[in-house]
């Protein structure tokens, strides 16, 4: 085993290790951050006119007269073995649900993620190479106003025009949390591309300046002089090292999608996360807004730690710089 | 968790939904109207009734609805019930027509003894409930209990408490059914019409096992269930053996969209044929009736739109200024600016005029008046805010016609925006001067008694009158119809004097549905399934 593999091994191992604590801080601050919430629990569930004796009940049934560290360690024990408690509407297991409005939200997610990243670094790198050209002129106008435009309006549009004037897909779900995958299908077309749009604007710009700056370096120019075609240039050593910055805006994307899906799911009354996220905001379901809440957490440590795992492997700078200051 | 709302905001209007459409919804509109939906570049009119016609027999109507929770039950008792089912799998004992008169339902026939106090009903023979029992006294005698059961937590149990003793209910026969009351009330039929009395089988509500009627729907309706998920899909069949005989329709199907403007687009799409309890803000209902598949259909009155004075509160306490709050405004003006129209004046009557023991008087306009009250008050130029939210669609233009109205009497109110998650739970009965609503549908006694009787819990202004309640008293006392009658008219003028809950208009609930839709007919809490149709 050579030096350069220990540490890119205790680089990693010390990465893993960092998004451990942020998941676990962020779980901590979810849960602390509903303790303190104006009013108890009990008292949001009954209404005002709750009884003493009636409140003293659901505070024990909750186990809301535990200290609040035995409450958040059990909370996080559950949590970790996938047992959210029990939800405060439906009386329900948080866990199930949870997990099939994660599944329906990854439907339109991954396509939108894949296709998004993939169509948008092609324009982005595009548009960089024949920066002022009328290829570049109209990438750049098109993502702007994509960009400017929020996605429930771009929303109502598809499906204006996808749903209602030619109708191709549903406009919205029908079958909310009961539907199967193939009942969901035909229903995922324009939220993804919803989703796509959104997202796919920010890379594109991105990626466009990197390409840019990327160009106007020196191995591009030398690289120019040894004779190489345009194409060689571009594919072989221009695109490699414009993707790096790129890279944390595509993470942070991802991420934001979840974000995003809260908007896009309910304009196509879709069944996912952002719709049960909101559907328990509404209806203080305090179990659910946690498990949520770490899920979230979850996702985006995870996208995040992906993004700076693939920067080490694509950049050796990364790698030698914290070798010389070891 | 029950937040304190108004019983008909809380039911139909969960907060949520409101919420979802403030944002999305205004702005989708704007959008509807740019992305060339609406053809027509003239104003397209909203239709003033919806399609009669011939309706093919059979078919299956595809219903989008907002569901109040993920805890929501067919257990109309609840406060948490799927209220667009109930009309559909239940019957009550009786029911309310269009000018709010008591007619029958499941009981044919009701009297009361000459004071009042003990009443008798003769219940229809041969009814069946869905799963093959006749149904009996015994039954009404249940649901009576269940929704006095404190543990229901029914809104109509506190008002039907007071009027029954738990156990005091009757049998005489089978089909006869006989409840001795607390104290003597003429109008008790009326307070049998509520959308929580609908009529369930004896035991059904704690079945020792399975599911109890939260789930089953077993009731004596036009269809009976055939699925149920609350917050989710249901449906429910035609029920053959309906002692009015069978619906026109082979079933509805329920959906739920929690957002105002997903609804909206199902129905442009084709995927839904009625929005139900949703009433389409002006913009959007003209985009709807501009559609060549979804046009508009109005509940007549089915809003009731208020602006409570805070009687407790410094400025609204003195008459004078109360009354001038009302002189200074013409109701008709607010119509047309907040309604389009769509609506018709209040005159700070809370009785709709459709009802036969409305008082049919209209009080003056007088912003001269007006001033001058206030001037005597000591009160000149009075300057306070007045509250509003998206909670509602029209709140906000209602707020904002209002001040504009009261201009002229020197009244300078200021328009304040709240959240509308909130609104009734922080501003709703705490500030002095807000803008809020009720859906109509009230039989006249619980009406007033529940709305503007002193100390009741939906007293949204805190009004209080000795001599309004004498009145009520009295009517509850007084056996003779025509006598009770101009009691109930004496109230609504001392309501229209003195109160302090001003009723400026009754709006025009805008119902979006499919042109294929025949036969739709709705008022109050009245839904007819059972003509109700897709056109042939």
């Amino acid at each position: 085993m050579t030096a350069t593999t220990t540490t890119t091994a205790l680089l990693v191992l010390r990465r893993l290790g960092t998004a451990l604590l942020t998941v676990l801080l962020a779980s901590f601050f979810v849960f602390f951050a509903v303790q303190l919430l104006p009013g108890d629990v009990a008292q949001q569930l009954l209404g005002q006119d709750a009884t003493p004796e009636a409140l003293a009940t659901v505070r024990a049934s909750l186990g809301l007269d535990e200290n609040v560290w035995v409450r958040y360690g059990s909370w996080l024990l559950g949590a970790a073995t996938g047992d959210f408690g029990t939800s405060l509407v439906s009386g329900e297991p948080v866990g199930p649900d949870l997990l099939v409005a994660f599944r329906n939200s990854m439907l339109i997610a991954v396509p939108a993620m894949v296709v998004g990243v993939v169509v948008s670094l092609t324009l982005g790198v595009v548009a960089g190479v024949r920066r002022g050209r009328p290829a570049d002129h109209a990438i750049s106008l098109v993502s702007l106003v994509v960009m400017s435009v929020p996605e429930f309006m771009v929303a109502t549009i598809l499906v204006l025009l996808f749903a209602v004037a030619i109708p191709i897909f549903p406009a919205v779900v029908l079958r909310g949390d009961s539907a199967t995958v193939a009942e969901l299908l035909p229903a995922v077309w324009l939220p993804v591309i919803v989703l796509t749009l959104a997202m796919a604007a920010y890379i594109v710009r991105t990626a466009r300046s990197s390409t840019i700056d990327v160009m106007a370096g020196e191995f591009v120019t030398t690289a120019e002089l040894k004779g190489l075609t345009t194409r060689q240039v571009v594919w072989r050593h221009a695109v490699p090292s414009a993707l790096l910055p790129t890279l944390t805006v595509v993470a942070l994307n991802v991420a934001w999608l979840l974000g995003g899906v809260v908007v896009v799911e309910n304009v196509f009354n879709y069944p996912g996360l952002g719709k049960l996220m909101l559907e328990s905001v509404f209806n203080r379901d305090l179990p659910t807004i946690q498990a949520i809440a770490v899920v979230s957490a979850l996702v985006y440590v995870v996208c995040n730690l992906a993004a700076d795992l693939v920067a080490l492997a694509l950049d050796p700078r990364l790698r030698t710089r914290r070798k010389a200051r070891s | 968790m029950t937040p304190i709302v108004p019983p008909s905001v809380a039911r139909a209007q969960p907060s949520r939904r409101a919420v979802l459409t403030g944002v999305a919804g205004l702005a989708g509109l704007g959008l509807l109207t740019l992305a060339g939906c609406a053809p027509d570049r003239r104003t397209p009119t909203i239709p003033e009734a919806a399609a009669t016609g011939t309706a093919a027999q059979g078919g299956r109507l595809r219903i989008a609805r907002p569901a109040a929770s993920a805890a929501e039950t067919l257990d109309s008792a609840s406060s948490l019930s799927a209220y667009e089912y109930l009309g559909a799998l239940y019957n009550r004992l009786v029911r309310l027509d269009e000018q709010g008169v008591t007619v029958p339902d499941l009981a044919e026939d009701w009297s009361a003894t000459p004071d009042g106090t003990v009443w008798t009903f003769k219940l229809r023979a041969g009814v069946r409930f869905h799963d093959g029992r006749p149904f009996t006294a015994a039954d009404a005698i249940y649901t009576i209990e269940h929704i006095l059961d404190p543990e229901t937590a029914s809104p109509q149990g506190e008002v039907l408490a007071a009027m029954i003793a738990p156990g005091s209910m009757s049998a005489p026969d089978p089909l006869t059914l006989r409840i001795p009351l607390l104290t003597a009330n003429a109008e008790f039929p009326s307070l049998l019409t509520a959308y929580q009395c609908y009529v369930i089988p004896e035991g059904s509500a704690e079945p020792g096992d399975g599911p109890g009627i939260g789930r089953t729907g077993i009731g004596t309706g036009p269809f009976r269930l055939s699925s149920f998920e609350p917050a989710g899909t249901g449906s429910v069949e035609a029920f053959e053996d309906h002692f009015a005989g069978r619906p026109v329709l082979d079933g509805i199907d329920f959906y739920s969209i929690q957002d105002t403007t997903a609804r909206v687009n199902a129905l442009l799409a084709g995927q839904i044929d009625l929005i139900s309890q949703t009433n389409l803000d002006y913009a959007t209902a003209q985009v709807v009736s501009a559609s060549s598949t979804a046009t508009v259909a109005r509940s007549t009155n089915a809003q009731w739109y208020t602006i409570p004075m805070l009687f407790t509160s410094d400025e609204f306490s003195d008459a004078r200024v109360r009354q001038a709050m009302k002189l200074a405004y013409d109701p008709r003006t607010i119509v047309d600016t907040a309604l389009q129209g769509t609506g018709s004046p209040g005159w700070d009557n809370p009785v709709p005029p459709t009802q036969a023991v409305f008082l049919d008087e209209q009080r003056e306009h007088d912003p001269d008046k007006a001033r001058f009250l206030l001037k005597e008050a000591g009160r000149e130029g009075l300057r306070t805010s007045i509250y509003t939210s998206s909670y509602e669609s029209v709140f906000t233009p209602l707020a904002v016609a209002y001040r504009d109205a009261v201009k002229d009497a020197g009244i300078d109110l200021v328009v304040r925006n709240a959240s509308s998650d909130s609104y009734y739970t922080q501003i709703w009965m705490q500030q002095p001067l807000m803008v809020s609503y009720w859906f109509t549908g009230r039989p006249i006694d619980q009406l007033l008694n529940q709305i503007f009787r002193t100390g009741s819990s939906y007293n949204e202004s805190a009004w209080s009158n000795p001599t309004f309640d004498q009145l009520l008293d009295s009517a509850r006392a007084e056996m003779n119809d025509d006598r009770r009658r101009m009691l109930y008219q004496d109230a609504q003028r001392v309501v229209v004097e003195d109160s302090a809950d001003m009723t400026p208009m009754f709006g025009d609930r805008l119902v979006g549905l499919s042109r294929e839709v025949v036969n739709y007919s709705e008022y109050g809490f009245e839904f007819d399934y059972l003509s109700i149709g897709l056109r042939a």
